[in-house]
């Protein structure tokens, strides 16, 4: 089966066209030896997959995220690459179309972002641009749908071989040009099972200092290049290259280039930013941003739909479930487990799916609008203080979805330390899993006020992790002097169906944790529940889950927890953040949502509440984060003490309010 | 002291040599499309030695003030 490798720079709209040409899609974890996502898609009406790529700019990485294209290349043996630019910014993305040309691997350059384009003085000539580079190249629009027919017609003709230029070959200064021969030659005599090509490139790449073609020159005993290193540094050879790059495209630009009679000059970007990035409102409108989210996801929108959908689970759909189980004569104790364990715990949980779709749906527009780069911009003096950059801002929020990806997220910070402690403090930001909780007790509690009081229990977060961070900069002598530079992409009007797509990717997760893990949890959490050390018991407070609750409640106690049931729930948190409210729904022995919230009336406090839901914010990651943290620091140690210290700062804080606050409430 | 954010729309500069930059920082300078010689319009900066918005070729990018000084020559 035939492979298309889509690479490109960050902004290019690299995913908007993968989407567009690609019909079936999923995400696939494990890549040579790190856990990192990759997206495979079928191209449309064909056999053929398309790997959609980390966005980078060179294939030289200066970050984890980047080394994965490179290994790739080395790697995967892509028949094609589909390489995709964005055309208002063709010199830059230019450097990366070299070093993929140099390959050997047949190349199709699409000019995307063609409306960016049109706003500029100047057009490009494509048969000029094709001739200079030796490979086809296509105008596409992806946002619009534009010259995406063309361009999925010319991937099918290009993987036809014959159709194919060779190499791209630059006249390099006579030094180097002189090394990559004689290089070549060595490095064919020892290792004839090299193509010729792939050879050529490897050692310009060598040569340009590429750190991840060394390691793997050193891995695969290219001696004819290892032994070389010095003589390559010395001489400068990845200035020579670097500059030798730049002439070629320049001149490639400067013959291609027409003036635009029609340009549409477009200044919604100043206009926009004007306000956005204002040194005085940016946070402001940062912080009013994220208000507007939560008063989508709780007030307005989310938390109506999911009373609906509570009210027709735990009504009809239970009834329904009940009365055929009845009708079949199902036996008493599996009616229990199928009705009172599976139907009402899963189903509790389920009913949150409208929160937390608005929630990512709002996140989605937000990262298609082009604003995630302006609250990089504009929290970067906050991220300074602790030794961090504003960059480290984006995995952050990217954990209010899913803390593994907020984790995963971190791979885009160059700097190793800066990593670790983005990765530490990653946790504590609230994700998706924790909300369903958090709407029971809001709803219980603080009715009048529900977004607000979800919206600090999120803003808690963040500060925690900004205190960890600055004792972990001091901790690990970071400097204060962290290099922070990021692009601010043009703003677009984000568009519904790549909302859609985004909200789906990023919740359908939480969908398929309900059949899974939620449910392995419901099942357990319900046995544990009817059985004791002698066999099942009727009365649940002679149970497994009450026996282990009772034995540690007294330590939950100094933050106002009286109920066992609710210890039990916490415990099985660890597996999953959802699994606590299924749990607290199967404990308690109630069908659904509205019971729970008139149960907490009689076993909380308005304070003990939001206790509790300080605990659940900052406690002990779940497994999934754990194992994340383990394989992206490379330690069990920090996997170890992430869930330590989470449990002594969620303990410690918890205790704190609870025990200050009940002097003055 | 710089008090006050600008917004300098005409405020042209070229780019000096990056010999105070580490080599981290210039290769990553370089991959944004900036160079020494590269023409650059200060878009914003933000006040007390804040960030700087900078315009090359048509696209806009944040950086340091630390290192927009060592850019423009500066100490």
């Amino acid at each position: 089966m035939a492979t298309i490798a889509l690479l490109g720079n960050p902004n290019t709209g690299k995913t908007t066209l993968f989407n567009e040409l690609t019909d079936k899609y999923a995400y696939v974890g494990n890549w040579t030896g790190v856990t990192v996502e990759k997206k495979m898609g079928q191209l449309t009406d064909s056999e053929t997959m398309v790997v959609d790529l980390p966005g980078i700019y060179s294939l030289n990485p200066l970050t984890k995220d980047e080394a994965v294209a490179t290994d790739y290349l080395l790697t995967g043996h892509p028949d094609l690459i589909l390489n995709v630019t964005n055309a208002g910014q063709l010199k830059r993305n230019l450097l990366l179309t070299i070093e993929l040309l140099e390959s050997g691997i047949p190349v199709v350059l699409a000019l995307n972002m063609l409306d960016d384009l049109q706003q500029s003085p100047f057009l490009f000539d494509l048969p000029t641009l094709a001739e200079w580079l030796h490979c086809q190249v296509k105008g596409t629009n992806a946002r619009s749908k534009q010259g995406i027919a063309a361009l999925h017609a010319n991937l099918l003709q290009s993987l036809d071989h014959s159709a194919v230029s060779p190499a791209l070959t630059l006249p390099y200064p006579e030094p180097v040009a002189h090394a990559i021969d004689a290089t070549t030659q060595a490095l064919q005599a020892t290792h004839p099972e090299l193509p010729r090509d792939f050879t050529r490139w490897l050692i310009i790449q060598y040569m340009a200092q590429n750190q991840t073609i060394r390691d793997y020159a050193q891995r695969q005993q290219l001696t004819a290049l290892t032994h070389q290193t010095a003589a390559f540094d010395q001489q400068n050879f990845e200035d020579h290259i670097f500059q030798t790059r730049l002439t070629f495209i320049e001149q490639t630009l400067q013959a291609a280039r027409r003036p635009n009679p029609a340009m549409q000059p477009n200044q919604l970007t100043q206009r926009i930013d004007r306000w956005v990035t204002h040194p005085l409102l940016g946070i402001p409108i940062f912080i009013g941003i994220f208000w507007l989210m939560f008063k989508l996801s709780f007030d307005w929108i989310g938390t109506p739909a999911s009373n609906l959908l509570n009210a027709w689970l735990s009504g009809p759909v239970t009834a329904t479930a009940n009365h055929l189980l009845s009708s079949w004569g199902t036996l008493p104790f599996l009616q229990s487990l199928l009705v009172n364990g599976i139907l009402d715990g899963v189903g509790g949980v389920l009913t949150f799916v409208p929160q937390i779709f608005v929630l990512f749906a709002c996140i989605s527009a937000l990262e298609d609008s082009g604003y995630m780069a302006r609250a990089a911009l504009v929290t970067d003096r906050l991220m300074q203080m602790i030794g961090l950059n504003g960059k480290s801002f984006i995995p952050l929020i990217i954990g209010f979805g899913c803390n593994v990806t907020g984790v995963m997220a971190t791979r885009t910070i160059e700097q190793p330390k800066e990593r670790l402690v983005t990765i530490l403090i990653s946790p504590f930001m609230s994700c998706s899993a924790r909300l369903p909780i958090y709407s029971l007790f809001v709803a219980a509690f603080f009715s009048r006020h529900q977004a607000v009081i979800v919206l600090s229990l999120y803003f808690l977060g963040i500060v925690v992790a900004l205190v960890m961070a600055k004792i972990y900069q001091l901790a690990f002598r970071l400097k204060r002097s962290s290099t922070f530079m990021i692009e601010l992409p043009k703003y677009h009007v984000p568009r519904l169906d790549i909302i859609l797509q985004g909200t789906w990717d990023k919740g359908k997760g939480f969908v398929k944790k309900a059949g899974t893990v939620i449910f392995a949890g419901t099942v357990l959490i319900w046995l544990l529940s009817n059985l004791s050390w002698h066999g099942p018991v009727t009365d649940i407070d002679q149970s497994l889950a009450a026996t282990l609750g009772k034995l540690l409640l007294p330590l939950f106690i100094p933050l106002g927890v009286r109920s066992w049931e609710v210890v039990s729930a916490l415990l099985t948190g660890v597996m999953a953040k959802e699994i606590i409210t299924a749990s607290m729904i199967v404990l308690f022995h109630l069908t659904g949502r509205t019971a729970l919230v008139a149960t907490f009336s009689g076993l909380f406090t308005p304070l003990s509440a939001y206790c509790l839901l300080v605990f659940i914010l900052l406690y002990i990651p779940c497994f999934s984060t754990l194992a994340t943290i383990k394989a992206e620091t490379g330690s069990t140690k920090w996997m170890v003490y992430s869930a330590g210290s989470s449990f002594v700062i969620a303990y410690g804080l918890a205790v704190l309010i609870y025990q200050v606050g009940s002097l003055f409430l | 002291m710089q008090l006050f954010s600008q917004d300098i729309m005409v405020h042209q500069l070229t780019t000096h040599s990056f010999q105070q930059l580490d080599p981290l920082t210039v290769r990553r300078l370089e991959r944004l499309g900036i160079r020494p010689g590269s023409q650059l319009t200060v878009i914003r900066q933000y006040p007390f030695h804040g960030p700087v918005i900078l315009q090359v070729d048509q696209q806009q990018i944040a950086l340091r003030y630390p290192v927009f000084q060592a850019l423009i020559g500066g100490a």
